[in-house]
Order: structure tokens, then C-alpha cells, then sequence
């Protein structure tokens, strides 16, 4: 192929205990979009951090066209013309857009002043090429979306006359409507010659944007095929490298009695509308969605973290009207949040007093606690779980995601919790563990609890789920049971087309 | 004994452990009063008042929270008890009252950083200076003294050898750290502090823990301002300014994370004692009491360098275990 402009051969990477690359080689085009993809630690970020010069590999050979390069740092790759958008922006708040852009090489006139005049007309420039030009480049970026942000971000990187670029799971934060405008413009840049690297777990993507896809599994290339010869099926095996029936596996089970519902649900702030869902005792209902969707506010909502803007939340037949957590729990809901290192857990706190966090009141009503029944308690759990930690005493900080994610579902388990909502429950979690959280879940609800899952990784949702709702724009679009609907399908809802095919 | 010695040298408190070990030892070799029954029962009388107000604040910093208003609420507490007494009511009356006016300011302070979301910081300077104002106020810029005997007896009285105000500081420590480390309302006061977020999806209920650790510095700087007029036999509208930073420095050279979370009541009494010995030092070996102030200052610099170093190296050390995957 001679119109290969960056080519991997063997490619390691090891970082203390982990082989995040084991001999990858990956090749670039130019004018095509080549997605990356695979499970969280599968090392797709880590290969593109190493095409960045972010890490520098142990071993294997990086060529641009012909010539062998070695960069040393982002700088050096910078200067080859490899530019990257990363997931979490890099602009500093407080500068305004051509500051942004400019960083730090900003133009100076013949005082040896910064040329703030030249350096707009320049961000301007850069900004009109993306059709943005309704950005004002004297704004501070604090005040941008983030879309517009992102625009930014695509615009400093064009600013360096880039012949590759790299997108760090670009549409993380986007609405779909920003999605849409984001996937015209990485058209445009294709078009233009420049090659793209896109990195990214989300299948409904895939073939929007991608030319190719290279699929990477515990640090191994597994394959790397045109995007038109696979299904959405055959990946999925691919990225998780066995049968996904027998990764998804779900019991027999019969739901008894509803024990969560809402009727018009809607909070304040409106990112909910109108939201009807039911829960039945020893289901797994999923919520499907984009991010901005509004699923993780509804169940901010739910769990009483928002405040209720209308309609009415049902937990076991009894309406709740001033939603707070500490009611709610009392109900016997517990949550599981997105992000565990912010929202989950004390990380600096030991194994045991998270574990305790909120059962620590029904254990001991009266007013002194007794260590050592603690110590009993968590030893339990812990076990019970099979949680990676040398003793209780660990601070959950030294623990690994999988880990920390079994101290939140002890954490709830031990309050005796029987309603319970995942919000991502397995993001950033190696496979061995996502597993043996799936398992976990199911035997959950064949004891008779129930679970409210969210969740962006669409074969999740429709592996784990007894029925599935699906929300676009703060509502309800869709709910379907298990098997009723095809990944394609539920895509289409989540994108906000095809709502006809909405079984509700 | 291995296993204690890792629970020891991975404690908060460690460093001021050994600053206070060393103290100590440095103080027995070096002045021959210093390690007699006398003068220990001396630095512990010197010391009690620091300590009482250190107790209380170690709640609020364990919340991630400041509380600057402490020395002055305790001088508040003084001048309203001293005038109560004039006017003739009841001791254990004027107990009770005193108690009340420090749990307000604690309210107040609570409002402020947990309704009005206040930084902290600024919210507690801005009460340090309302209360100071109601001090003189009250105090119409008098000096009181000559209080009734049944009421200094509590600052200067004997139980056998040992001062009534060392029991009495004792009692409030045990108090405290039974609070903090027995209760839920303490497991609630530290999760609030490592991570306010996550205490907040863990049902425990933030505000009340909140308003409880203010409730509880106010209440503490009550005790100690009743105790300071009892022992001083007299009242004056500045008498607890002295203490305000101090107190702070008690609790971070004892360990406490100014971010919360971490620390607690016994390096709180490490941190107080080890101020209160380095003063009473100086005093034995004759030293200015010009250069004083200076000489503790580079002790809390040093104490607070070892404790950030320390936990800098934990945090390397946990960084290096997580490898960078993704």
C-alpha cells in the first residue's frame, strides 16, 4: 500500500506488572479513518499514547512512510506532524480561544510582544477551515460547551498542520447532535489527507466514521479488518474473545411484584422529561442511551440526589415526596456510581470502613460501634465477594478498579440493600472482573433483588438485561424485552431515528 | 508487636510521634527540672486549655473544614460567664449558658459553610470578628475580676496532686476521641472529610455531620474559655485571641490532613503537648521570651515538612504500584 503514512511493528509496552502491549503492529492510511478498539485495558489508548510519544514503547519499530522515527516526548511527534485530541481537554479555563490555541507559542510582533492581533486573525483562520467560525476566539474557554470546546481542541491541533491525528474516544461527552456535527467535520479532515486514528469502544460508531478497525485484546492485536466485512456481533467476540453468551450469563428467573415505579417523572433542571419505568423484583432492567441522555440524572433522581421536578417515584408502593439518599436508602435502594473513585468511595479510607460506609447505622443503632464486630462483618463480605486485598486495612486507593467496584457492591450488600442501581458498573474494569460483576448481578436478582443498570456498552446491556429502556433527550423512546431487539435497532433509538421499530 | 509497629509507622501521627519522642528526650537530657513531677504537672496545666480547643477543632479539620473562630469564641464564652457571675447567677447555670453560646457560634458556622456554602476559611475569619466585637461589647471594654470562689475553683483547683483543669481536659479528650473513632457520627465526620462526594451517595447525611463538627468546636471553645476565666480569676474581651492559630497549628503539627479525612484526637494531644512542652522548655532553660514565638515557629514548619513529606511518599509509592493502563 503505498499510501501508508505510519506503520507499528511489534510495539511493546509494559508497565510494572502489566504488558499493556504485547507486538502490535498498526498501520495508517492517509485520507482513512482506522478506529481502535477494545475493552477497557485491552491498550488502545496506550498504543496511540505510544504513536503520541507519550510512552515511549520497550520495544518494536514506529515508520513514518519510510523513515524509522523515535520520538522522545509529545513534542518530538508534534513536530513530525502527529497531532492528538484527547478525551479530557487540555485548554486552560481562563484563556480565551486563540490563547488556547497558541499556547505557549503564541506569535510575537517586533518588541518580542505577544501578537495578540495576529494570533485571533490566525485562530480565526483555523476555526472557519472547521466551520466554526461562530466561535468567538476572544472567549474564554470557560464559557465554551463542550462541543464547542472540543472544536478547540481540533482547531489547536490543526494549528500545527498536522499529517495525523488521533481522537481519544472524541464523542465521550458529546450530545448526539454534537456527535453528528463532530463525525461531518472528521470527514472533512479525511478528506483533506490527513489520517485519523480514532480510538473508541462504541459500536453504533463504527460505521458511521470508520474506514478499518483494529481490534486489540489484552495488549494483542487481534485483527484488523475493513469496516463493511464485520458485524456488530463478530466484534464483540472479537474485543472480548470468547462466546458473549457465555460471558452475559443470565439465570432463569421469575419477577414477583413491582417495587419501583415512576410516573412522569421529571426533575428540575429538565435533562428528565416525563420519565415512566417500572422494576419488578429479581429483574435487571437496562437503561440504554448516549451519554447526555439524561440516564445518569435519572437515577440521580431515583436515588435522591436530585431533586424531584414533577411526577411521582414510587419505591414499594409507597410514594416518596422529599427525595434525599438518606431517605431513599432507608427505602432499601442503593446506588453504584459512574464514577467510583469520585462518588463510590472514601479512596484514602480503608477496605473495611468503606465497606461499612452505610451500614454501619443498622448494625449499631445504639451509640458506640464495636471494632471487632466490624472486623467480623467485613472479613464476611470480603470473602464473600472475593475482593483482591492482602488485609481490611488497605486503603481502597491501592486497590485495582475490579476490586474497588466489589468494596461498593459490599458496601450496599451489607445494608441489606434489595434495589439496586448501576450506573456503569464495569467501566474501567479489566474482563476477568467485568465478568465476575456480571456474575454477580445475576445472582442478585435470582435471589430476588432487582437492578436498575446503566450503561453505554450496548452488548452489556442487552447480555445482562431482562428488558431494556431506551432514552434519547431526557425520555423514554423505546423499551423492549430481552431478545426483542437487535443491536442495530437500539442503536437507531439511542441515536434518535427509527422510533418506529419502538415496541412501548 | 511487628504488626503494631506497621499500624505505628503507617499512622498520620507518626512523625509527630517521634517529634514529641524526641522532644521529650532532648528536654530530660539537656534540663535537669524538666523530667520532675512538678513541672509535668506544669506543661500539662499550660497545656490543657490549647488542648481543649485543639479537641474540638480536630473535628472540623477532619471535614476537610477550618475553623478560625475558635480562640475568639472561647474569649466571648469568658466575658458572658464572667458577666453572668457579676450579676449573680447560679454557677451551674452560667455553665450551661456558656455551653449554649458556643454551640451557637457552632451553628452559625455551620450555617454559613453548609447552607450558605461558605468557604470555610473565610466564613470562620469573618465569625472570629463578630465574636471578638461581641466580646467588647459585652465587656463595654472593661476588665472583670474578683469571680466567685466556687467558680475559679474549676481553673484552679486541686484533686489530690493533680489540677482540677488537667482531669478535666482528660475527660474532654477521652470524650472526643470516643466520639470520633466509636460512633457513626465519627466514621460520618471522617467520610465527609476523605470525600464528600462519595459520603453523599453513601446515605450519610452531610449536613448534620457538618453542623455536628462545628457544634462540636464551638462547644469545646466554651469549655476552654470557661476554664481560662475560672484559672485567670478574670475576664477581658482578648483573652482567647492568642489562642486562635495556635490552635490550628496543634492540630496539623498532630497529623490531621488540613484536606480532612485524616488524622484524629491522638495526634491532636501529640501535636498540643509538643507545643506547649517546647514553650515550657525555653522557659526552664531561660531563653527571651523575644525569640520564643520564632523558635516555635520553625518547630511547626519542620513538624508540617515531615508530615507532607511523609505522605508525599506514600502517594509516589501507590502510584508506582497502579500501572498506567488505558
Amino acid at each position: 500500500m503505498d499510501n501508508v503514512i505510519l506503520t507499528t511493528r511489534a510495539i511493546t509496552k509494559e508497565f510494572p506488572g502489566v504488558k499493556a502491549l504485547d507486538s502490535v503492529d498498526f498501520d495508517l492510511r492517509s485520507g482513512e479513518v482506522h478506529i481502535l478498539v477494545g475493552e477497557n485495558g485491552a491498550g488502545k489508548s496506550t498504543l496511540s499514547k505510544v504513536i503520541l510519544g507519550a510512552y515511549i514503547p520497550e520495544g518494536g519499530e514506529i515508520y513514518l512512510g519510510d523513515e524509522k522515527v523515535s520520538f522522545k516526548s509529545t513534542r518530538d511527534a508534534l513536530q513530525r506532524g502527529i497531532a492528538a485530541v484527547y478525551q479530557e481537554f487540555t485548554l486552560i479555563p481562563y484563556l480565551n480561544v486563540a490563547q488556547n490555541i497558541f499556547f505557549n507559542r503564541e506569535p510575537r510582533n517586533k518588541y518580542g510582544l505577544i501578537d495578540h492581533k495576529k494570533m485571533e486573525r490566525d485562530a480565526k483562520k483555523l476555526l472557519e477551515s472547521l466551520n466554526c467560525d461562530y466561535i468567538n476566539v476572544k472567549l474564554p474557554t470557560k464559557f465554551l460547551s463542550v462541543a464547542e470546546q472540543q472544536m478547540v481542541e481540533i482547531a489547536k491541533a490543526l494549528s500545527f498542520n498536522p499529517r495525523i491525528m488521533v481522537f481519544d474516544e472524541p464523542t465521550a461527552t458529546l450530545s448526539e447532535r454534537e456527535v453528528e456535527s463532530l463525525f461531518r467535520r472528521i470527514k472533512k479532515l479525511k478528506e483533506s489527507g490527513i489520517g485519523i486514528i480514532y480510538v473508541s469502544h462504541r459500536m453504533q460508531e463504527f460505521k458511521h466514521i470508520g474506514d478499518r478497525i483494529t481490534v486489540l485484546r489484552d495488549g494483542k492485536k487481534i485483527a484488523t479488518v475493513n469496516i463493511d466485512e464485520v458485524n456488530d456481533m463478530e466484534l464483540v467476540n472479537m474485543m472480548v474473545g470468547r462466546d458473549i453468551s457465555q460471558v452475559y450469563h443470565r439465570s432463569e428467573n421469575h419477577f414477583t411484584g413491582e417495587v419501583l415505579r415512576t410516573e412522569k417523572l421529571s426533575d428540575k433542571k429538565g435533562r428528565v422529561k416525563e420519565v415512566d419505568i417500572t422494576l419488578n423484583k429479581g429483574e435487571i432492567v437496562g437503561i440504554a442511551g448516549l451519554v447526555g441522555a439524561g440516564r445518569t440524572e435519572l437515577a440521580r433522581l431515583i436515588f435522591g440526589i436530585d431533586p424531584i421536578g414533577g411526577g411521582k417515584l414510587f419505591i414499594k408502593g409507597k410514594e416518596i415526596k422529599d427525595n434525599s439518599p438518606v431517605k431513599i436508602v432507608k427505602e432499601g435502594v442503593g446506588m453504584v456510581c459512574e464514577d467510583r473513585k469520585r462518588m463510590g468511595l472514601a479512596l484514602n479510607h480503608s477496605v473495611m470502613w468503606n465497606t461499612v460506609a452505610v451500614s454501619l447505622k443498622s448494625f449499631f443503632p445504639k451509640l458506640l460501634i464495636s471494632h471487632k464486630k466490624i472486623v467480623e462483618i467485613v472479613t464476611d463480605y470480603v470473602k464473600q465477594l472475593r475482593v483482591a486485598t492482602p488485609d481490611i486495612y488497605r486503603a481502597c486507593k491501592n486497590l485495582s478498579g475490579g476490586n474497588q467496584q466489589k468494596v461498593v457492591l459490599a458496601k450496599w450488600l451489607s445494608a441489606n440493600t434489595d434495589i439496586m442501581i448501576f450506573d456503569e458498573p464495569t467501566r474501567g474494569i479489566d474482563v476477568g472482573a467485568k465478568m465476575e460483576i456480571y456474575a454477580m448481578m445475576d445472582k442478585l436478582a435470582t435471589e430476588g433483588k432487582s437492578i436498575l443498570m446503566i450503561s453505554s456498552e450496548l452488548p452489556e446491556v442487552i447480555g445482562m438485561s431482562d428488558r431494556i429502556y431506551i432514552m434519547n433527550n431526557g425520555r423514554i423512546v423505546g423499551e423492549c424485552k430481552r431478545g426483542e431487539l437487535s443491536a442495530d435497532q437500539i442503536g437507531a433509538l439511542m441515536l434518535g431515528v427509527g422510533g418506529d421499530s419502538c415496541a412501548s | 508487636m511487628k504488626k503494631y509497629m506497621e499500624t505505628l509507622r503507617r499512622s498520620q501521627s507518626f512523625y509527630s510521634y517521634i517529634g514529641l519522642a524526641l522532644v521529650f528526650i532532648i528536654a530530660s537530657v539537656i534540663v535537669k527540672e524538666f523530667l520532675t513531677f512538678d513541672n509535668i504537672i506544669t506543661v500539662l496545666r499550660q497545656g490543657s486549655i490549647l488542648l481543649i480547643l485543639s479537641t474540638g477543632l480536630t473535628a472540623v479539620i477532619l471535614t476537610g473544614n477550618m475553623d478560625l473562630s475558635v480562640g475568639a469564641s472561647s474569649g466571648l464564652v469568658g466575658c458572658i460567664c464572667a458577666q453572668l457571675l457579676r450579676a449573680g447567677l447560679p454557677i451551674p447555670l452560667v455553665f450551661l449558658i456558656g455551653l449554649l453560646a458556643g454551640a451557637l457560634v457552632g451553628v452559625f458556622n455551620g450555617f454559613l459553610v453548609g447552607i450558605v456554602k461558605l468557604p470555610s476559611f473565610v466564613a470562620t475569619y469573618g465569625t472570629n470578628w463578630v465574636v471578638a466585637g461581641l466580646s467588647i461589647i459585652i465587656m463595654h471594654g472593661d476588665i472583670i475580676y474578683g469571680l466567685p470562689k466556687g467558680f475559679t475553683w474549676f481553673g484552679t483547683g486541686y484533686v489530690g496532686p493533680i489540677p482540677f483543669i488537667i482531669i478535666f481536659a482528660l475527660v474532654i479528650v477521652i470524650i472526643a476521641y470516643i466520639l470520633l473513632q466509636k460512633t457513626t457520627l465519627g466514621r460520618d465526620i471522617y467520610a465527609y472529610g476523605s470525600n464528600k462526594d462519595a459520603a453523599l451517595f453513601s446515605a450519610v447525611p452531610i449536613k448534620k455531620t457538618l453542623f455536628s463538627a462545628f457544634i462540636m468546636s464551638g462547644l469545646t471553645a466554651a469549655i476552654a474559655g470557661m476554664l481560662m476565666t475560672a484559672r485567670l480569676n478574670a475576664a477581658d474581651a482578648t483573652m482567647g485571641d492568642t489562642y486562635g492559630l495556635q490552635t490550628v497549628a496543634a492540630v496539623v503539627v498532630g497529623g490531621t490532613s488540613m484536606l480532612g479525612g485524616e488524622g484524629g484526637i491522638t495526634g491532636t494531644v501529640i501535636g498540643a503537648m509538643l507545643l506547649t512542652i517546647i514553650v515550657n522548655v525555653m522557659n526552664l532553660l531561660g531563653i527571651s521570651s523575644f525569640a520564643q514565638p520564632m523558635v516555635v515557629g520553625f518547630v511547626i514548619v519542620v513538624m508540617v515538612l515531615f508530615d507532607s513529606y511523609s505522605r508525599r511518599k506514600q502517594n509516589t509509592v501507590v502510584r508506582r504500584k497502579q500501572p498506567q493502563t488505558n
